[in-house]
């Protein structure tokens, strides 16, 4: 009894969150890197692990199809999803910006261009500062649209800057911190409140024992 | 390899997925019915002004609107619970009353991207008691159980609640919004660095961070709240609960009742208890409520009301996905052909079986017509009946014959 479905993001997330998991307690045994396959079960059965792909994580955890999701604050904040978000994994540090080229920057103008990987979250931090903008959804090297002229600014994901510097482009203003999330699903928290709250509090543990010892 | 029909399963699907509908309703109907309510309705288009007047209930920008022929700006009823109110304020009527109603509800952005939702739910206006706060939870729960939901939970908070904590720390319109949503998706992981921000004494701060955790059994939650920051209101606010709490055990549905007082509803006009229920996998509230005393002063008037209502069409999918609803099949009916030169005698068979309440369409023989697997065909052919029911054909001499045949192999 006390199934939990757990959507995990394929990737770095996954295999960081795995063995934290495992530091707890919490094992999967038949995962290992290559692996291809989507569904893994616990060593007691009790918790089935899915991979999907990091933008779907919101969406299984708001449909129901998975009670709790492990995914990037990027992805959750785009989704625009109605769920609970109840713990920081630490993983995955790194910040939302708005970038453009280097003191190249006309505020003058009516209204300003912004391509992104992320619409939403983009459209939403300028409403918030009461700025109409166009926004442009790239799905990828967005760092270019500033140097050819297909939008004024970016915004986007940034870890070290590097991709940034590299490309003569500069980071105007923070958006917002991003970091590897928990989520839960709403219903689940109501349903099945002790087995949710129960797989939180190890992972809770576990995150804590790993702080102490990289600050020990 | 597997095959299907698009077309048809179309078909079939429309209509059953309109006869679970039906049939979910009326047994919701029957339900409030069982608990003294009575059915009424209320105008689809109503005045722009009656929801501009109350603050914090729709938002301006959702409301679906329309123009009048004489330049009038009016809404398509955005909800159900503010036109009931001043339709019974407007009556002038006294005593308890208990309505309820089916009605569709418009919104130009909702979560599911449609923008009409049917709502069904009741009404209970003009008393005030902690008895009919859980009657009326009861009466959901009720339902739920009912419909064949076993692992449900209703969660119980209070509008008060939040305010009043909340109070003291004199935030403005943009940080209680941000506030508000960050309660409502229980992320102290943001909220911590977000009140830090702010100048606010450490034991408002703590009592703060502690709303969203509020959350479980209800004798539990109760031990865990922050008793320095209580006023003498907001005692009698949680004493109020804890009552509606101890009816509900006698209710025998303590089991699914959870106190959540990290719950806020953006509905403004909720005063007292609020509450919303849950069922496994579906992310969304199917249903929602709440006491709402202080509508009525808007109108003048003192009324102390509850109620709530259910999303049907989430409702629905909700029974769908859990396969609830399986013994619906569409109604089998009756077709019966007949020769040209007695038509007359069949119209009248045709019209016994009707009044008998049996779904019956009508043919002359030469005609053509598509018969359906389920349908059972009678062909009257000189004065005799033949009904034809998969492979088996029977003959019958008399409508009398027929009529009892009928009955007992019409599954009544």
């Amino acid at each position: 009894m006390g199934n939990i479905t757990l959507a995990l993001a394929k990737g770095r997330t996954a295999e960081s969150t795995i063995d934290l998991l495992k530091k707890v307690g919490i094992d999967f045994q038949d995962f290992h890197e290559d692996t291809r396959k989507l569904v893994f079960y616990s060593e007691d059965a009790s918790i089935k692990l899915i991979f999907v792909k990091a933008v779907d994580v919101p969406t299984y955890v708001e449909k129901g199809a998975a009670d709790i999701g492990i995914a990037g604050k990027d992805n959750i904040l785009e989704s625009q999803t109605d769920v609970y978000e109840l713990l920081d994994l630490k993983i995955g540090q790194c910040k939302f910006v708005v970038a453009g080229k280097e003191g190249d920057f006309s505020p003058a103008k009516q209204r300003l261009t912004v391509a992104s990987k992320y619409p939403n979250i983009t459209e939403q931090h300028f409403r918030k500062k009461g700025m109409d903008v166009e926004t442009v959804k790239l799905n990828g090297s967005v760092e270019l649209a500033p140097l050819i002229g297909l939008s004024d600014v970016i915004v986007d994901i940034v870890e070290t800057g590097n991709t940034l510097k590299e490309n003569g482009l500069a980071i105007f203003e923070d958006v917002e911190k991003i970091s590897t999330r928990l989520i839960v699903n709403k219903a689940s928290f109501a349903t099945k409140s002790k087995d949710i709250q129960r797989f939180i509090n190890r992972l809770k543990e576990g995150l804590e024992a790993e702080y102490e010892n990289s600050n020990g | 390899m597997p095959s299907y029909q698009i077309g048809s399963a179309k078909k079939e699907s429309s209509e059953i997925a309109f006869n679970r509908r039906e049939s979910l309703i009326t047994q919701l109907k029957t339900r409030f019915s069982t608990y003294g309510y009575k059915q009424i309705r209320t105008s689809t288009f109503e005045s722009y002004d009656l929801y501009t007047n109350l603050s914090g209930t729709v938002n301006k920008d959702d409301m679906v609107k329309v123009i009048d022929s004489s330049g009038k700006v009016l809404v398509m009823r955005p909800d159900v619970t503010i036109p009931i109110t001043r339709m019974v304020v407007e009556s002038e009527m006294l005593e308890e009353l208990r309505y309820f109603y089916i009605q569709d509800v418009f919104h130009n952005t909702s979560s599911n991207g449609s923008t009409e939702r049917t709502q069904a739910g009741i009404e209970c206006l003009g008393s005030n008691r902690p008895e009919i706060d859980a009657e009326v939870i009861m009466l959901a729960i009720h339902n739920l159980k009912e419909l064949g939901f076993a692992n449900f939970k209703i969660e119980i908070g209070h509008a008060g609640f939040f305010k009043s904590i909340i109070e003291p720390a004199g935030l403005s319109d943009s940080e209680m919004e941000q506030l508000q949503s960050l309660i409502q998706s229980k992320n102290i992981v943001e909220m911590v660095p977000f009140l830090k921000e702010l100048t606010l004494s450490e034991d408002l701060r703590d009592a703060i961070q502690a709303i969203p955790m509020l959350y479980g059994s209800p004798r539990e939650v109760m031990q865990q709240i922050p008793t320095s920051l209580l006023n003498e209101n907001m005692r009698k606010n949680l004493n109020n609960l804890t009552s509606i709490v101890e009816i509900l055990e006698d209710y025998e549905v303590g089991e699914h009742i959870v106190l959540n007082l990290g719950l806020i509803n953006n509905m403004n006009y909720y005063s007292d208890v609020i509450f919303q229920g849950f069922v496994e996998q579906v992310g969304h509230p199917l249903l929602m409520g709440g006491r709402y005393n202080q509508l009525g002063d808007h109108y003048g008037v003192d009324l102390p009301a509850i109620g709530f209502a259910f999303e049907v069409d989430l409702l629905q999918q909700a029974i769908q996905q859990k396969g609830l609803l399986n013994g619906v099949s569409p109604m089998s009916q009756l077709v019966i052909t007949y020769e040209k030169n007695k038509q007359k005698e069949a119209f009248q068979i045709a019209k016994l079986l009707r009044e008998e309440t049996f779904p019956v369409r009508i043919y002359p023989e030469s005609m053509e017509f598509s018969i359906n697997p389920t349908d059972t065909k009678i062909t009257f052919t000189n004065g005799v009946f033949n009904i034809t029911t998969g492979e088996d054909t029977q003959t019958f001499h008399s409508y009398q014959a027929l009529l009892n045949f009928l009955k007992q192999n019409g599954g009544e």
